[in-house]
């Protein structure tokens, strides 16, 4: 699977399934697609690569997961828990920080020291 | 592009150690996904083979999937998670076990079976010690 984002977006798929997930429960594509299409096709996840992310997310507690046949066929979705929740927040706040760091430094350049 | 292989992406992955459930349902999930790129592919207007090489294309090797979920300790069996558990803890409370378990069969020998028994986890015990000292000199020395 082709590698679609740089290295610095360790943590980035975490985040972005969350907040989604916050909304309603989805299955794996709509998720890959969902992100695609909120970025504004800015990060966009192999396809498959979510599903290690929202396993682990499950393991810790952070989301569940229930089968629902669909058309014959078998989807699994996922939604967020109350710890999903606190962990959402965490990430949304530790997200806004570095983004305003980052801003604020390439805004106005680094001081020489 | 060849189409996905299932079969020896679950081979792969308990080759690295995840545990059942999670290839089961990371395999169900992966098929499912698969189905709905070539799905996507027809809804584009492409014929079945050109849908399948396009969601092909889309989908390339399951080796990244592999590593992403290695890189995932909590996916991993017990034992791998757990290996001191696993390599020292859990052999010797089964060799604890076997002595007692004639205790609990016979109630009415229980006596002789106790000295038995005795008898028995005090070999155990030496064996234990000597697997638990070659292990302790694997996992420290």
């Amino acid at each position: 699977m082709a590698q679609t984002n740089p290295p610095f977006m360790s943590g980035v798929p975490e985040l972005l399934l969350l907040r989604l997930l916050d909304q309603r429960e989805m299955y794996g594509y709509e998720l890959v697609r969902s992100i695609k299409s909120a970025t504004g096709e800015a990060i966009s996840l192999g396809e498959g690569v979510i599903y290690p992310v929202l396993h682990s997310l499950e393991r810790n507690g952070s989301l569940k997961s229930r089968r629902k046949p669909v058309g014959g066929r078998t989807r699994v979705y996922y939604s967020l828990t109350s710890k999903g929740r606190k962990r959402l927040n965490k990430l949304q706040d530790d997200w806004q920080r570095v983004q305003s760091g980052i801003s604020t430094a390439l805004e106005e350049g680094f001081a020489a020291s | 592009m060849q189409e996905p292989n299932f079969k020896a992406f679950q081979k792969d992955l308990r080759r690295a150690g995840i545990a059942p459930r999670h290839i089961k349902r990371a395999t169900v999930e992966l098929r499912e996904h698969y189905e709905d790129v070539v799905a996507a592919g027809r809804h584009q207007g492409l014929d079945a083979a050109a849908a399948r090489a396009f969601a092909n294309e889309q989908f390339g090797s399951l080796d990244s999937v592999v590593e992403a979920m290695r890189a995932q300790p909590e996916l991993a069996v017990w034992s791998r998670r757990f290996p001191r558990l696993a390599m020292v803890a859990y052999p010797l409370a089964c060799l604890a076990l076997i002595p007692a378990v004639p205790v609990f069969a016979g109630v009415t020998h229980a006596s002789f079976l106790a000295r038995w028994a005795t008898c028995l986890f005090v070999g155990g015990l030496v064996t234990a010690l000597m697997f638990l000292a070659l292990q302790l000199a694997l996992l420290f020395g």
